[in-house]
């Protein structure tokens, strides 16, 4: 178990982004996590956890901690047994590293977060990361069915099990799934696999905005018909611009099935679409997604001048239109830029606020209000330390947030893991 | 259902006054002989008398009450249409039940955002009934669904054939209104929208068994009806190349939105029911298999398990003709577990979950169990998903065999635990497994559960003496009623 102590670079993003420190230990075994916990806990240590460390900027108020878990050295895939459709991993394994091992076995873990090359498995679990597949297939939260977790003292924990159909007892997998990693260090996660799509397809439809009513009451009329696409994402026209060089609105339609019901799926969307609408079969949507899925700057590669907070904002599936009408209403005011994609079918929309230090603040301040009125919530997910401490970056908190101090207490009591990360600062 | 209209009498007991008020005196049973039938629910070896049945009409009563019983120390449970197999409605303390039967409407229905939203009382079925004239259904489909309530699934994160594909209830709650254990009304993602931030309280409450709070709102994700269905009827000689089917047919990529398996004593017992298909009675497998999706990407996967079957020497295969034939062959399995009350007394139904590669394995030593206590098992399962549905027949009339009985279901669930499987995949703990907890999780992990239900539930006065086992164990054995009366209701 090595302990480092690196200066330089780390300490310019601790300086940046806050929730890592230049001091960083590594454990190799779910053991030694185990042995530091406890020893942390009883001496009234205070530790950041990282895995990837793509989230740096994701929550988080507390300007250092004693010292950084890192889970880089506990990778690797511990059992997978194809016919039964399941993966245990550790939780250090990035994304990318996950999938390729699974693609050899004709299966895939059906999630799609962004960054997959540097984002781990175990990053993807603690923040309930999901991208456009949502729509089909669900969040980690739909896929994970078993972790092993060390309690901030120290004690090893399974939760679930290594069987798809489980409800022996509290589904606590579900507690530590999306807790940014406040109440136990994962060292374990067991999947549901899904095989790999036979055949897919991604099929882009470009409307400019006074058609955008017709491409909503389409969308309607897909959701209403028997085509079961894989996502349906909307992109507004600043990011179209960088996509597809086109100052439009896009609708992305993936499709994943056996051949003939994709073909079928192709046809239905060229014959029903609206007659605005220009329609495009991407010739290689591997690279296309390849590039959608790094389109938002992470605390690995974000040093720009230029500040820039990446926003996931909640509605009703239906309000991700008024959502990105507004952010083009707000890319019109002109101190900021604002790249939106909106999940249609599920309703979570990514949004990349970028400008002057003040005016992202001002906006993100401003979309978080916008996203409450109408019903949901705007959290940040990625902002520097200094622009985090001016903003609630969890957006407000809601009834049950006594129940969610009252289980970080039960669990944490002396606030080893994670303090202040997360909402209303557990 | 009778209600108190024909006794004015009063009565002297202060709570049932005070309860009687919050809810009406027609709303309330509090004599003897009208609380007998809530002495069980579809777990019915173990029964207890409650102190009172309530039945409240909205939030706020439920709320009103829920605070006089924490106020007053009395112990308390909900109870939805009372079908749960594990006991988890039974009233172990002589608990004030809070039956949520009167609140059964479907508050609203939002095609374009995908969901809807009931009340904790609306039977399962209902809700597909009413939304599937524009093409839509809710996803999961207990075999109970024509009877039990979304409140009580949301309570066993009941599951259901469908899931294979499509998920248990977890996967399908998007909201929740609770009443808390002191009395507290919280709202969880009230507008259905995904990731609310903060830790998932939905998520750790559905599957809660009842003992983390009462369910009186609940915004659901509905679902677009498949253009297509087709069912597949396979006849095996052996039970092993049925279970080598059910693999192939996963590992070839397909995943059927169900796939259930009987063996040769269920088939005898569903055959003897009430809706006989005509299976022949000397195979040792069937294996019912449903695919859906476009109908152009139907046929090819249809194709695929026909060839997985022949390569496993099936004995006779078909599709289902039309939606008459599919519906029969349906409502053969899913009246299966009360069809055995044709063939024996008496049943326990086990549920038991195990990988699903360890299925041949796991039901070779289920016949060896059923060896050793002399007791025939019937297997009706899901095996897509490894979810196995042992079904203990025997008669209570003769002495000593309803406890070996309950041995015999205990040794199946230790099969599949010690197959790196579960004690339940659907069914719930209840008061049915509390022991077999053990067989899984360590105290220590117990304790960890234990301490979350500390933290909504702090005096235990909710649904106390449920899902974690005992330090001693005490079991009051008592006769198995089964359920072919309940089941044959439709």
């Amino acid at each position: 178990m090595d302990e480092l102590l690196i200066e330089g670079p780390l300490t310019e993003l601790a300086n940046r982004f806050g929730n890592i420190t230049p001091h960083i230990r590594y454990p190799e075994t779910e053991d030694e996590v185990a042995m530091i916990l406890q020893e942390a806990n009883k001496n009234g240590k205070k530790l950041a956890i990282v895995s990837g460390g793509t989230k740096l900027g994701y929550g988080g108020i507390k300007p250092n901690y004693d010292f950084t878990l890192s889970l880089k050295k506990l990778t690797g895939i511990v059992e997978h047994t194809a016919g039964d459709m399941t993966v245990t991993v550790k939780p250090g394994t990035t994304m990318q590293n996950l999938q390729q091992f699974l693609k050899q076995h004709n299966q895939m873990v059906p999630l799609d977060p962004a960054h997959s090359s540097a984002s781990t498995i175990g990053g993807v679990v603690s923040a309930n990361e999901s991208g456009p597949k949502r729509l089909k297939y669900g969040a980690a939260r739909d896929h994970v069915i078993g972790m092993r977790i060390v309690y901030p003292d120290g004690k090893i924990i399974r939760t679930g099990g290594k069987v798809v159909k489980n409800v022996a007892g509290y589904d606590m997998n579900k507690l530590f799934i999306g807790a940014m990693g406040t109440l136990g260090v994962i060292t374990e996660i067991t999947l549901k696999l899904r095989p790999l799509p036979k055949h897919s397809s991604t099929v882009t439809l470009s409307v400019q905005e006074d058609a955008l009513n017709d491409l909503k009451s389409f969308i309607i009329r897909i959701q209403d018909s028997t085509i079961e696409p894989v996502s349906l994402e909307l992109i507004n026209p600043t990011l179209s611009k960088s996509l597809f060089h086109k100052d439009e609105y896009h609708l992305i339609i993936a499709l994943e099935d056996v051949k003939k019901a994709v073909l079928f799926q192709e046809d239905w969307i060229d014959e029903n679409k609206p007659t605005e609408a220009m329609m495009n079969v991407l010739e290689q949507p591997e690279d296309f997604w390849t590039r959608f899925n790094e389109l938002t700057p992470n605390s690995q590669n974000d040093f720009h001048d230029t500040t820039s907070g990446v926003m996931k904002v909640g509605t009703a599936n239906m309000g991700v239109f008024p959502l990105l009408q507004e952010c083009d209403r707000l890319n019109l005011e002109g101190n900021v830029q604002i790249l939106a994609h909106a999940g249609v079918g599920h309703g979570l929309s990514t949004i990349i606020v970028s400008g002057q230090p003040e005016n992202v603040v001002q906006w993100i301040r401003y979309i978080q209000a916008f996203s409450e009125e109408y019903g949901g919530y705007g959290i940040v997910k990625h902002l520097p330390f200094e622009l985090r401490e001016q903003l609630e970056v969890w957006g407000q908190q809601k009834g049950s947030f006594s129940l969610m101090r009252g289980i970080k207490q039960k669990i944490d009591p002396k606030n080893t893991l994670n303090e202040q990360r997360f909402i209303g600062g557990i | 259902m009778v209600l108190l209209s024909r006794r004015k009498k009063a009565t002297i007991d202060p709570d049932i006054l005070a309860l009687s008020k919050i809810v009406g005196t027609k709303s309330i049973l509090h004599h003897k002989e009208d609380l007998l039938s809530y002495d069980c629910d579809g777990f019915t070896i173990h029964k207890a008398m409650p102190k009172a049945v309530i039945f409240p009409k909205n939030t706020e009563e439920v709320s009103a009450a829920v605070k006089y019983c924490a106020s007053h120390n009395i112990p308390f449970l909900a109870r939805g249409a009372g079908t749960g197999l594990s006991g988890g409605a039974i009233p172990l303390n002589n608990e004030v039940i809070i039956s949520l039967v009167k609140m059964k409407n479907l508050l609203s229905v939002d095609y374009e955002n995908r969901k809807a939203v009931v009340q904790p009382g609306f039977v399962n079925l209902k809700l597909t009934n009413s939304i599937s004239h524009k093409g839509y259904y809710y996803a999961p489909d207990p075999s109970s669904q024509y009877v039990c309530t979304i409140g009580g699934n949301v309570a066993e994160n009941a599951g259901g054939a469908h899931c294979l594909k499509y998920g248990v209830t977890t996967n399908h709650i998007l909201g929740l209104e609770v009443v808390l254990p002191d009395g507290e009304v919280i709202e969880i993602s009230p507008n259905g929208v995904l990731d609310t931030p903060g830790y998932d309280i939905l998520g750790i409450l559905t599957g809660s068994e009842g003992t983390l709070g009462i369910v009186t709102k609940i915004t659901v994700r509905i679902l677009k009806n498949p253009e297509s269905k087709k069912t597949v009827l396979a006849y095996f000689d052996r039970v092993e190349d049925g279970s080598h089917a059910v693999s192939d047919i996963i590992s070839a990529g397909i995943i059927p939105a169900a796939l259930e398996m009987m063996d040769q004593t269920a088939i005898e017992g569903v055959e003897a029911g009430a809706f006989p298909v005509g299976h022949p009675p000397d195979i040792e497998a069937l294996l019912l298999i449903e695919v859906d999706g476009i109908t152009e990407g139907i046929a090819e996967q249809i194709e695929q398990i026909l060839t997985v079957c022949e390569n496993h020497h099936v004995r006779d295969v078909k599709v289902a003709r039309d939606e008459e034939e599919r519906g029969r062959w349906w409502a053969n399995r899913k009246t299966g577990f009360g069809a055995m009350g044709a063939i024996s007394p008496d049943y326990l139904v086990q549920d038991g979950v195990i990988p699903r590669s360890k299925l041949p394995e796991v039901l070779k030593e289920i016949r060896n169990i059923s060896k050793e206590y002399n007791l025939r098992i019937a297997n009706i399962f899901h095996a897509g998903d490894g979810n196995l549905h042992p079904l203990i027949l025997f008669d209570s009339r003769i002495e000593g065999e309803t406890e070996k009985a309950l041995l015999a279901g205990t040794a199946c669930l230790k099969a599949c635990a010690d197959a790196g499987g579960s004690i339940t995949g659907e069914h719930g703990v209840g008061i049915e497994k509390k022991e077999e907890m053990r067989f899984i999780f360590s105290d220590e992990e117990l304790e960890a559960q234990t301490s979350i239900r500390d933290v909504f539930n702090p005096h235990n006065l909710l649904n106390q003496g449920k899902l974690f086992p005992t330090p001693s164990r005490c079991m009051d054995i008592k006769k198995v009623v089964n359920e072919t009366s309940l089941t044959k209701s439709t």
